[in-house]
């Protein structure tokens, strides 16, 4: 689609002026209400079905932050050997324990890295 | 006081930050079109992979079998090098990016342990940014890079250097060889050990004459900086350049003129986009095309270098480049690479508006701004003009490239659920 006026965003009209014109906002900025360009946010797409029960489905774009502070009970993306998994972050006594949603508990250790925790969600087709 | 901090094979380790199948294990990064080894992981490096050897030799020696090689994934890289300048924000209250994996924190007027404070940051880089880093710690940049190199080192560098106090640092210049100094190059660090000045101390002891003497005044400078001067402040001005390059070799010979036509017109677009982003405009251009220099193909390299009318119109520079191209081609050769060079570049404010007596600047300034606001939001490739190709089957060999993991949408991590 060919647009004549690239940029007309409600303000510069060319017959009568746009009273609108001092109160232009723009779009929903998805990228900042995200907080995307935080330097420890990254995207990360699921795979699998197992998380459906909490609300999180195959294909659904989940933003995952490596700057924030591990709490019992969050979903975290982690690597575990050469594997990259979402599991429940739980606690045993003094140690961190990652739950899968299917196979067994994994402490957390040497080859097992929490890399970051889910903070929101991203749906693109309902 | 300055801190230097500098990702550790920082090319690898982005790989390695997505994909944690190639942890411990030795990996290298190729250069443009697949060449030779411009990153290599201390395990790539234990098996004797050198920097710069070509993927071609390197991958038929027995000894590396082990190595992975990757393409370069520029995309991923440049925004893993924004991810950790963000983050060093929060901690310093200056950062200068010096390089895509190195920066300079100002640490002028911070309270406390700069140690403590460094081990913190380096710390928070890795697991945020995912980028394990070496800090050096020094009074003036040099020194600062200086400490890096000790912290990083072969002399059992535990990835953090302070060389804040003036007797620690003299004691240790005394087994730094000079070659690690920033700012020395091999040419100079020769001349120097015919003169039997082959450690830092060395160096730092000559009279500030004989150094300007051997040397030039970056040489005195250098010095100065070594014992505590400070010669190359702060600074956060982007690199001003007086000419802009996009020059590729192809990934696989050019026969035909159309297909070298797109190249040069993609090449001249790319180079306007950048040009517009630093807000300058043009006012001479360079464009050349060769064959291989290395192999037995018949040989032809030409160039041209003329003035044009101050611009940084695509379709402007893109219609230059191209006529000098086609002036430049010659049927019948299999050519290896061409480049589209801007030159002589100025502000796009300081120009009079006389000057563009043939063009329409403000309807060129109104399609320009459209064109980037397009290609910033839906990605580099979206809007362009058409004759840079759809196809480009001369473009970039990038046969190992790694997903862009946090730019494009399509190609995020996947996580198992
Ligand atoms: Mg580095």
């Amino acid at each position: 689609m060919f647009r004549f006026m690239a940029d007309y965003k409600g303000d510069e009209t060319t017959g009568f002026q746009s009273p609108a014109q001092d109160y232009i906002e723009g779009v929903v900025d998805l990228a900042a209400i995200l907080d995307l360009r935080r330097p420890g946010r990254y995207p990360v797409r699921v795979k699998g079905q197992a998380l459906a029960a909490r609300g999180i489905r195959d294909g659904d774009i989940l933003v995952a932050d490596a700057a924030a502070e591990p709490r019992p009970g969050v979903v975290c993306v982690a690597m575990v050997g050469g594997d990259v998994i979402l599991a429940t972050l739980t606690r045993t006594g003094a140690s961190w324990v990652l739950a899968p949603s299917s196979g067994p508990i994994i402490t957390v250790a040497e080859d097992v890295e929490v890399w970051a925790i889910v903070q929101a969600l991203v749906r693109t087709a309902v | 006081m300055f801190a230097l901090i500098d990702g550790n094979s920082f090319y690898c380790s982005c790989e390695r930050a997505f994909d944690p199948t190639l942890r411990g294990k030795p990996l290298a990064v190729l250069s443009n079109n697949d060449g030779c080894a411009i990153a290599r992981t201390q395990e790539a490096k234990d098996l004797g992979l050198k920097m710069g050897e070509p993927w071609h030799l390197a991958s038929k020696r027995q000894e590396l079998k082990p190595v992975i090689w990757m393409s370069s994934n520029y995309a991923l890289y440049g925004d893993m090098s924004r991810r950790m300048y963000e983050l060093l924000c929060e901690e310093a209250p200056r950062v200068e990016p010096y390089s895509i994996d190195e920066m300079f924190l100002d640490y002028a007027g911070l309270p406390g342990d700069l140690l403590a404070l460094s081990a913190r940051i380096r710390e928070r880089v890795r697991t945020v940014a995912k980028i394990p880093t070496c800090v050096g710690i020094g009074p003036t940049k040099t020194i600062a890079k200086l400490a890096n190199k000790v912290a990083k080192g072969v002399r059992g560098g535990d990835g953090l250097c302070d060389f804040a106090r003036k007797e620690e640092r003299e004691e240790a210049y005394k087994t730094i060889p000079l070659g690690e100094v920033w700012g020395l190059g091999r040419a100079s660090v020769a001349k120097l050990a015919r003169r039997g000045v082959e450690s830092v101390a060395d160096f730092t002891a000559l009279r500030a004459d004989e150094v300007r003497e051997l040397l030039t005044v970056t040489g005195v400078r250098t010095q100065a900086e070594l014992k505590g001067t400070v010669c190359y402040p702060f600074s956060v001005s982007p690199l001003t350049r007086k000419s802009l390059a996009v020059t590729r070799s192809f990934g696989k010979p050019v026969l035909a003129w159309p297909d070298m036509e797109q190249a040069i017109a993609a090449y001249a677009t790319r180079a306007a986009e950048k040009l517009r982003r630093r807000g300058l405009v043009a006012t001479a251009m360079q464009v050349f095309l060769r064959t291989n220099e290395f192999n037995s193909d018949p040989k032809y390299a030409n160039q041209s270098t003329f003035e044009i009318e101050p611009t940084a119109d695509s379709f402007a520079l893109m219609g230059d480049a191209v006529r000098a191209g086609r002036r430049l081609w010659r049927d019948g050769f299999r050519y290896a690479k061409a480049g589209v060079v801007l030159l002589d570049l100025k502000p796009a404010a300081e120009l009079p508006q006389e000057l563009f007596a043939s063009r329409d600047p403000e309807r060129s300034a109104r399609l320009m701004i459209a064109l980037d606001t397009v290609n910033a939001r839906y990605g580099r490739q979206t809007l362009k003009p058409a004759v840079t190709g759809l196809g480009q089957s001369w473009s970039m060999r990038r046969q190992r490239l790694s997903p862009r993991y946090t730019t494009h949408f399509d190609e995020v991590l996947l996580a198992r659920a």
